[in-house]
């Protein structure tokens, strides 16, 4: 077999589909096997608009007259299938005549892997998206149980090591009759009196730097000074304190339902740790949280009991005056103050 | 956490190969390929992701609602169904699924069968 033979029987036989056009009629000179096969029955001599209808005839010539080169796709269907063939026209020279040397490739599995990673990834996508939703949601939820510096411990190590905070100030507010009221009204309207009184005292909070740790029932603990120790934490505990009491004096005045709190504050040292395995809360417990406790009991309605340390780190702010003496350590006396937070007591308290 | 059919087989890559053949068979099977006579391929192929997906545990789920709607319109019959499921078998095992794998995927496509046949 001639060489000419053998280029012959190949380009008839390849896998991509081969076919030459005069340049000046656009008529076709020659096609391969493949390119029947893919195009249907094909004579020599027809016309490529007879062969793809509405083919751009002048972005094809104005292309091979300039660059030599014009590359298009066409899809059309075998049977169900769906077939894209890339095509690339060539200008080439047969003896002195212009022609175009057209290639096909069947680029169909390309297009169909295209749209199944286009499929795959916008799944991909939303589920990031999902899971990115329900990782902001879990770290709200634990944001709510502790500080931030904590949940970043927690987060990268899995556990958080008790830590001895000292100085703060801790803040224990209460109800007086909050027993009482509670028989008294119907609970969706006390609960959600105290979600609306809480929220508030955290928003205060959060503006003066006392973080809430805890509220069970009618307590509410606040910590001013953790996780970060500052200077001015006993001030932010009163700060904080002092505009509780103006919000709840500012509630009554506009609601049926009056709230008459206590408020104790001490400085002094507690311990911060995630308690519990299973179900784990973030506590702070130690003598300032005990002492502000204590204080509580002895505060009247509307007032704000501090002791000797929390009074000393105030710089003047708020008046203050001695009222009596408590047993806030065991067997030792200890001299406690009010402070004046200037808020008139509720109708009927 | 139980580790999934889809990543069992190497997630993706390996998945992505069953689509493909999945879809070549189904189009080339004169029983279910008509149903596929005037589909768009991007949605052919959009939907096999997901319906392979979804059976292996992969990251697309559809809810039965949503199966019930896309084939409200086709008069698809028990033999339709079994014809499918028997050429999901032949995929699976093609593509070396162990033989409790292939009865778990198709007993997940089995399950669906009463949202699609009239």
């Amino acid at each position: 077999m001639s060489i000419a033979a053998i280029n012959e029987q190949l380009l008839r036989a390849i896998g991509v589909g081969v076919a030459l056009l005069d340049l000046d009629t656009l008529r076709l000179r020659f096609c391969n096997d493949t390119f029947r096969e893919w195009f249907g029955e094909i004579e020599v001599g027809q016309h490529l608009l007879d062969l793809f209808a509405g083919f751009d005839v002048e972005a094809l010539k104005e292309s091979l007259n300039g660059e030599g080169r014009y590359t298009t796709e066409t899809t059309f269907r075998v049977r169900r299938r769906t077939m894209t063939i890339a095509m690339a026209f060539n200008r080439a020279l047969d003896g002195d005549e212009a022609i175009a040397v057209l290639v096909c490739q069947n680029i169909s599995r390309i297009k169909e892997l295209e749209s199944m990673i286009d499929s795959y990834s916008m799944m991909v996508e939303r589920n990031t998206r999902e899971i990115k939703r329900e990782k902001e949601q879990v770290e709200k939820l634990l944001l709510n149980m502790m500080p931030r510096s904590v949940y970043e411990e927690y987060k990268t190590f899995g556990v958080v090591t008790p830590r001895l905070y000292d100085p703060v100030a801790v803040v224990c507010l209460d109800f007086i009759g909050f027993a009482e009221m509670v028989t008294a009204h119907d609970p969706g309207v006390i609960v959600s009196e105290l979600n609306d009184i809480y929220t508030a005292f955290d928003r205060i909070g959060e503006q003066f730097g006392c973080a809430r740790i805890r509220a069970v029932g009618d307590l509410y603990i606040g910590v001013a000074g953790m996780p970060d120790p500052t200077e001015d934490h006993g001030q932010s505990a009163v700060n904080a304190a002092v505009r509780f009491l103006r919000y709840l004096n500012q509630r009554n005045a506009t609601h049926p339902i009056q709230w008459t709190c206590r408020v104790g504050i001490a400085a002094g040292s507690v311990v911060g740790s995630v308690v519990g395995v299973q179900k784990y809360i973030y506590d702070v417990f130690g003598p300032a949280v005990v002492h502000a406790s204590r204080l509580r009991y002895f505060a009247g309605p509307m007032q704000i009991v501090g002791n000797q340390a929390l009074i000393d780190g105030l710089v003047g702010e708020y008046a203050t005056r001695p009222c009596g003496q408590v047993e806030l350590a065991e067997g030792r006396e200890e001299d406690v103050f009010a402070i004046e937070a200037e808020v008139p007591l509720p109708q009927g308290a | 956490m139980t580790q999934s059919l889809f990543e069992k087989y190497g997630g993706f890559s390996v998945v992505s190969k069953i689509v493909l053949d999945l879809y070549d068979r189904l189009l080339d099977d004169d029983e279910v390929g008509p149903f596929f006579d005037d589909v768009e391929m991007a949605r052919i192929v959009d939907h096999q992701t997901k319906f392979v997906s979804s059976l292996m545990g992969g990251p697309a789920s559809y809810t039965d609602d949503q199966i019930g709607k896309m084939h409200a319109r086709l008069t698809i019959t028990d033999a339709h169904f079994d014809t499918l499921e028997n050429i999901l078998r032949e995929t699976l095992k093609d593509h070396g699924l162990a033989p409790e794998d292939v009865e778990a995927v198709t007993a997940a496509f089995e399950a669906r069968r009463r949202l699609v046949v009239e």
